[in-house]
């Protein structure tokens, strides 16, 4: 695992950990807030696609009938990346919380701990493997000539 | 580089190439299929070579210059808008709302920005981030601005919104309609309000209103991502992708960015489609390529999310995706499946108390087309400028729609390649039918086919889309046009009319979505008449108002009720007018010490019933004078924004 990998996959735990210790800064506070924000929003999707991801790209997504762009693919794949980071965040909050409410054990320490504590066992998973393709001859359509 | 033609697009008919807008592409049919390209390999194009579209064009600056040419409209408008809201004032505002309080230069800078996004977007020398820039900048000054002017959150519902939150804070935990009656609603779909305790807790802050006037831009910029995602989709034309993302954004007056589940779970709802539209197609399954079990784990975390947190974005999001089943292309039932079984699972267990209780009305309403739609205009806009921004409204969305067909029908191709959004877009629509939505539908309606409903809207005011085959054709052909007509077409209509809709439709954003903020805007002497009566009232408390436009009208529901006597029948309305003071002070007997009954009428109140058709001022302050002279009440408080009564109590019982 190169430095860069290992700062890639650590990066969100750390974010989560680094917001738990800026709940001691006074309430309302810009830096609490950035690190409340920014690890909320993005932690715990970022952890889980950094997991999926050799999954998530095993299959060309679909896309324009025109191929212009050779870059065209990979930019929208990252753009997809990006919306997962964030959607799978606020739903990973929206999930936790409501579990919580509902169970009577509310408290948004209780969320933000569980949270990063997902995102760190998250962060030690190793990447998911792509099934493999299947060794299958194109078949011929009904029909055609051969 | 391109995939084979796919065999649906081979046995479809190839559209003629027109001949006034023919495109020569540089590399026949295996790198151009449209009219135009925006790629950078069309970067500039020599005086001799065929001219087709502004893109082709020479570039009138070279270098560096002309690159960051986009940045000067961008900035003049943001500073335009800079200078605007520094110069506003907001304190007085009439029956336009916002409209006619903007400073001039509001509206100048809107111009600047609209311009400058259309000369940027059908440039393709432009890097793509300018259009960005420009619809981030379009975002600030649609939705940052009154976040920016009003020194207090907007909106009747968000405020009732952040008392679900303190609700939720204050109970710990979920509670039915034993508990708080009516509002146990929240408490059946709870996801956004118990993620929104949370973050209002680790921001260390005391109410969820210190931040929720800025949601309207949050949850606008939530869905930059997914939008960008559909319409890359279908298109590699950025002209048409950014031009669809700015009408979306522009046709959006319907007010669901506000502080409020449906915005976060539209969100999801459009993250959903674009992961669906691109990885649940048939195209790699014909290549032997399965989908991969985990695109299903990811949209079904997401369709949870939406679940959990809002009752009808599921059931849009059902009928989207059945819409799409009807594409052979996308005929995959995973997640509608996914989608049925979570939304079943969740109405059959949580909120199967409010479902069972509000059945019987769903089911009375299912076929009432003309009911559901009719009681969305219920409130009858009163007032020159309630009526001219309603108009304003219709007028917007009636023109983006219009635009949308005129993109279908004119763009045959794009309406081929892009049928699946054309399913999407018209999908909503039976949803007239099941439900009047609490007399919303025809907004939500409105709201869940703008996606697809912009990208064909923006198809219509950009060259016609041609196959490849088309292109090719044309090539051998040998179609060429001279550079000398398509100079002279540089400012010919095909350029006016779009900007001209492009300007009309974003100008139009403004009345829409802002002309009923006399309505939507509570000043501080609101916020704080209606805390000082929340401080004092005990529990058990009744409060009396004239409808529930006023700050914190929920505050405390838990414990204090509430009686709005304009959701009242007609003629006790009527009573109400004749004697107020006495018929008030009836409606108020029976609450028993410790508890009081207060009366409180505030500005909002005003605004809102004489807006909507309700009672006017002079009978609301007339209202207000009885009760002031009765010697049944005293006054509490007052200030420039209401006054707040309390009903005198007399030994252990009220009279």
């Amino acid at each position: 695992m190169t430095p860069q990998e290992l700062v890639v996959r650590m990066l969100p735990p750390f974010g989560g950990w680094l917001a738990l210790a800026a709940l001691a800064l006074p309430g309302g506070s810009p830096l609490r807030g950035a690190a409340v924000v920014l690890f909320l929003a993005a932690g715990p999707g970022a952890a889980v696609v950094r997991v999926c991801a050799p999954v998530l790209g095993a299959r060309p997504a679909e896309g324009p009938v025109e191929r212009r762009d050779p870059n065209f693919a990979r930019h929208s794949d990252l753009l997809e990346r990006l919306m997962l980071t964030l959607f799978l965040s606020v739903g990973a909050v929206m999930l936790v919380a409501t579990v919580l409410i509902a169970t009577h054990t509310f408290s948004a320490q209780r969320v933000l701990l569980t949270l990063t504590l997902l995102t760190t066992l998250t962060a030690f998973c190793p990447p998911l493997r792509a099934s493999p393709q299947p060794r299958t001859t194109p078949r011929t359509p009904k029909g055609s000539a051969q | 580089m391109r995939p084979p033609v796919t065999p649906r697009e081979r046995s479809t008919p190839e559209p003629t190439p027109a001949r006034d807008g023919a495109n020569t592409p540089a590399g026949g049919p295996e790198t151009a299929s449209q009219s135009s390209s925006p790629s950078s390999s069309e970067s500039s194009s020599p005086a001799h070579e065929p001219v087709t579209d502004l893109s082709d064009l020479p570039p009138a600056w070279s270098g560096r210059r002309a690159l960051a040419w986009p940045g000067v409209p961008l900035l003049v408008a943001l500073a335009l808008w800079a200078y605007a809201v520094r110069h506003t004032d907001v304190s007085r505002l009439d029956d336009y709302g916002l409209v006619s309080a903007l400073h001039p230069a509001f509206w100048a800078g809107l111009v600047v920005l609209t311009t400058g996004f259309f000369l940027t977007v059908r440039d393709a020398r432009r890097p793509g981030a300018w259009s960005a820039a420009y619809v981030l900048g379009l975002l600030v000054m649609e939705r940052a601005t009154q976040a920016v002017l009003y020194p207090t959150p907007l909106y009747a519902w968000a405020w009732k919104h952040e008392a679900v939150i303190d609700h939720l804070l204050t109970a710990g935990g979920l509670q039915t309609a034993d508990q708080v009656g009516d509002m146990a609603v929240y408490d059946q779909w709870p996801g956004f309000f118990a993620a929104q305790a949370a973050l209002q807790r680790l921001l260390g802050v005391d109410s969820t209103a210190m931040y929720m006037a800025w949601w309207p831009l949050v949850s606008s910029l939530m869905l930059l991502l997914p939008l960008l995602l559909i319409y890359r989709t279908f298109t590699e034309d950025r002209r048409l992708i950014w031009t669809a993302v700015w009408l979306f954004y522009v046709a959006n007056w319907v007010g669901q960015d506000y502080f409020s589940p449906q915005s976060v779970a539209y969100a999801l709802h459009v993250g959903v489609l674009a992961v669906v539209l691109r990885r649940f197609g048939r195209s790699a399954v014909r290549r032997g390529q399965p989908r991969q079990a985990v695109w299903t784990v990811v949209i079904t975390v997401m369709v949870v999310a939406i679940v959990i947190s809002h009752q009808l974005t599921p059931g849009m999001l059902v009928v989207c995706l059945l819409a799409l089943c009807l594409s052979r292309r996308y005929r995959d039932w995973v997640p509608v499946v996914t989608t049925v079984v979570i939304f079943l699972a969740w109405c059959l267990t949580a909120a199967l108390p409010f479902l069972s209780a509000a059945m019987p009305d769903m089911i009375r309403s299912i076929g009432d087309v003309g009911a559901n739609v009719e009681t969305g205009y219920g409130a009858t806009p009163t007032g020159t400028g309630a009526i001219m921004t309603s108009w304003a409204a219709r007028l917007l969305s009636g023109s983006v729609l219009l635009l949308a067909a005129v993109g279908v029908w004119r763009q045959r191709v794009l309406r081929h390649r892009a049928r699946p959004l054309l399913l999407v877009a018209a999908a909503p629509l039976p949803m007239f039918a099941a439900s009047s939505y609490g007399s919303e539908m025809i907004f939500r309606v409105l709201l869940f086919m703008l996606p697809g409903a912009a990208f064909f809207a923006a198809a219509a005011l950009l060259p016609k889309v041609r196959t490849l085959a088309a292109d090719a054709a044309a090539q051998e052909a040998g179609e060429r046009q001279a550079t000398g007509p398509a100079r002279a077409r540089r400012w010919g209509t095909g350029t006016w009319v779009p900007l001209a809709a492009l300007l009309g439709t974003t100008l139009a954003f403004v009345p829409a979505y802002s002309g009923k903020d006399r309505i939507n805007y509570f000043p501080p002497q609101e916020v704080a008449l209606v805390r000082q009566l929340f401080d004092q009232a005990p529990d058990g408390s009744l409060v009396v108002a004239a409808n529930r436009n006023y700050p914190d009208a929920y505050a405390d529901y838990w414990s204090v009720d509430h009686y709005w006597f304009l959701d009242d029948g007609r003629s006790h309305v009527d009573r109400i007018v004749r004697k107020p003071a006495a018929t008030l002070a009836r409606d108020m007997a029976g609450v028993e010490r410790p508890a009081r009954a207060y009366f409180l009428l505030t500005q909002g109140q005003l605004a809102n019933s004489e807006m909507n058709g309700q009672l006017d001022r002079a009978q609301l302050e007339r209202i207000q004078k009885s009760v002031a002279a009765s010697p049944r009440f005293r006054l509490v408080a007052e200030n420039s924004a209401g006054w707040l009564y309390v009903l005198k109590q007399s030994g252990g019982a009220e009279r």
